[in-house]
């Protein structure tokens, strides 16, 4: 068993490394492009990230815990679905908005909960439970809206998503705090400690006395809120309720946890490891867009980075 | 060892059960065609199995829709299956224009006659192909972005170039656009064609080029992200034309935001000719190999004269 000095160190200069890599890419594209390095641009790029990012966040709890979460891009979807029809309810705004939020949300844990249910009662691995759900998600938005987007919702929707304060994108604050929250959290409660223990060494988390169930249910409750809640900040960026919404985002989601220097087998990572790897690839692309890169070399390019971002972990690690 | 035959039993007779059911439906007078879509995930695909489904009513004709969202194996699978009830006739909305090959030659091995309809098969042996005429859609977009900016200015176009029918448009916008010299695409970027990304897309492009003056979006969901982007981030003056028409685009060109013209197709006539191509083609009437369906371009001023259609 590693020491507390040594693996704070790890873990430390695991968050240096990609952090040093982030800052080349600015660098890189700062004097590659004009428009790169401006507060608004800058800005655009947290904006960017933050409907991923978010997600991260929560595929970050799951990944500690040695599993995986494939549904996050199908339930963005559907809680963007739910939520908007929602809004479409005759009520009084008052009513409906925060009803609307809240529906949208409960279903995200509803479906997180379901699914570490499915794992822990009937031992099903994460990935075939959550790629049931992917499929379940994504066909029920299709169905319930025959695919036709959801639009013409009320006043004041986009403010959620679109709007701003003192400046900084409402999603970029929203992204700020939940970060800043989980980050708390995995480090100074007793439910952080304990995902770290269940991806670690599961036995040896049960033998101490820790509930497994009850970490594995959580971590997926809480990425189910967190894609829920993305979902519905992504619909009101797009002003509608799209069935296509946020297809492979569980690709992007999983890459900027991997890049963030979270281990797939669990037990190893941050979140401010996963911030750093969201930010990565947010720049990459916005780079990319910016320098006028095609579609086709682009996904070349983040591809080999994801590969030597976590080539260049496993190397520092050896 | 017992409960193994059991399940022989049980799979043998369904078979045979299953067999003389399609027998009996088959052979009699209503025509059976199977159709496998793209993806019914797009107004416009839900448009064209419209069309599909009146014209076949009125014909007495059973369709068995299917779709694959984008998936080619699934595609050619739901083909073979087609094939195996041995139906009469089968339309596909292709995932791959190559790709499809295998599937259309096996449905020509079994002599089932093919149709397919939005995005054309590239090997095997197709009846006739119906879609619209994306080349002049993208051409009548490139004119009217060329004419709002007075023959001047920077564009980006909204893309997702994986698509035959897309790079038929951007072909035709660019065909457009090469006959007024002060025009520059300065941005060629992906959206994927939905509306998310778009949005994202587009406020890269809106960073990398503060003197933007157009955009085409390559589908609606293409030019809605965008005009969602445009709006966010306030750029006055700059104009966005779509392609397809759909309710929502329609709904902002009314309001006179940033999107001031779409392409229209017409998919629920496309889907209605493909039924009418196959009608003709069973009463042994020649078809062509192409059904080009004309496409249009509208406006505010043209959204609300009515029209003759």
């Amino acid at each position: 068993m590693p020491n507390h000095t040594g693996s704070f160190r790890s873990r430390l200069s695991g968050e240096l490394g990609i952090g040093v890599a982030f800052i080349l890419e600015v660098l890189v594209f700062s004097f590659l492009s004009p428009y790169f390095f401006s507060a608004d641009n800058l800005l655009n790029v947290t904006l960017q990230a933050s409907i991923t990012a978010i997600i991260a966040v929560g595929m970050t709890f799951v990944i500690l815990t040695g599993g995986i979460d494939l549904s996050v891009g199908s339930l963005v979807a559907f809680a963007g679905i739910v939520t908007t029809s929602f809004l479409k309810l005759d009520a009084p705004a008052e009513v409906i908005f925060p009803a609307a939020l809240l529906v949208g949300l409960l279903v995200g844990a509803g479906s997180g909960a379901l699914a570490g249910v499915c794992m822990t009662r009937f031992n099903i691995a994460p990935f075939i439970v959550t790629l049931a759900l992917m499929t379940i998600w994504r066909g029920a938005a299709f169905m319930y809206t025959e695919g036709r987007p959801i639009w013409e919702l009320p006043e004041g929707f986009s403010v959620l998503g679109s709007g701003r304060l003192l400046g900084v994108p409402n999603p970029t604050i929203v992204m700020i705090v939940v970060f800043a929250a989980a980050h708390i959290v995995l480090k100074y409660t007793s439910f952080g400690r304990h995902v770290y223990a269940v991806g670690g060494n599961v036995e040896a988390a049960r033998v101490s006395g820790i509930n497994t169930r009850r970490v594995y249910i959580s971590v997926y409750a809480i990425s189910g809120v967190l894609s829920a809640l993305s979902g519905i900040l992504l619909a009101s960026r797009i002003n509608s309720g799209q069935p296509n919404a946020g297809l492979m985002y569980e690709l992007d989601v999983i890459a900027a946890v991997v890049v963030g220097g979270t281990s797939l087998n669990g037990g190893r990572g941050s979140v401010l490891g996963t911030f750093i790897g969201a930010m990565l690839i947010a720049v990459l692309r916005n780079g990319l867009n910016l320098l006028n890169v095609g579609s086709y070399v682009q996904q070349v390019v983040v591809g080999i980075v994801i590969l030597l971002a976590v080539m260049l972990d496993q190397w520092r690690r050896k | 060892m017992q409960r193994l035959s059991l399940v022989c039993v049980v799979l043998v007779l369904s078979v045979v059960l299953f067999s003389s059911c399609n027998k009996g439906g088959n052979q009699q007078q209503t025509k059976v065609i199977g159709v496998a879509l793209l993806t019914r995930g797009h107004i416009f695909y839900r448009d064209l199995e419209e069309g599909l489904m009146e014209e076949a009513k009125k014909n007495n004709y059973e369709l068995i829709i299917t779709s694959s969202e984008f998936d080619l194996g699934k595609q050619i699978a739901q083909i073979e299956d087609f094939i195996s009830r041995k139906v009469d006739a089968i339309i596909i909305c292709p995932v791959d224009s190559k790709g499809i090959g295998p599937g259309v030659r096996s449905a020509n091995r079994a002599n089932i006659p093919v149709f397919t309809a939005d995005i054309a098969a590239q090997e095997g042996e197709v009846i006739s192909h119906i879609a619209s005429d994306n080349v002049a859609g993208g051409r009548l977009a490139g004119e009217f972005l060329a004419k709002a900016l007075n023959g001047k200015g920077n564009i980006a176009i909204i893309n997702h170039p994986a698509v035959t029918s897309v790079l038929d448009r951007v072909q035709g916008f660019r065909d457009a656009i090469a006959l007024y010299p002060n025009i520059k695409v300065v941005a060629d970027v992906s959206g994927q064609g939905v509306r998310d990304r778009s949005l994202q897309a587009t406020t890269d492009v809106l960073q990398a080029h503060p003197d933007l003056a157009g955009i085409f979006g390559i589908n609606d969901d293409s030019a809605l992200g965008a005009l969602d982007a445009v709006q966010q981030f306030k750029r006055p003056g700059i104009v966005i034309v779509g392609y397809d028409a759909t309710p929502p685009a329609v709904d902002a060109i009314m309001k006179e935001t940033a999107l001031k013209a779409d392409v229209i197709q017409y998919p629920v006539k496309i889907g209605s000719s493909t039924i009418a191509m196959i009608r003709d083609h069973f009463a042994g009437i020649p078809v062509p190999p192409l059904v080009p369906v004309e496409v249009g371009i509208v406006d505010k001023a043209a959204l609300n004269t009515p029209s003759s259609n």
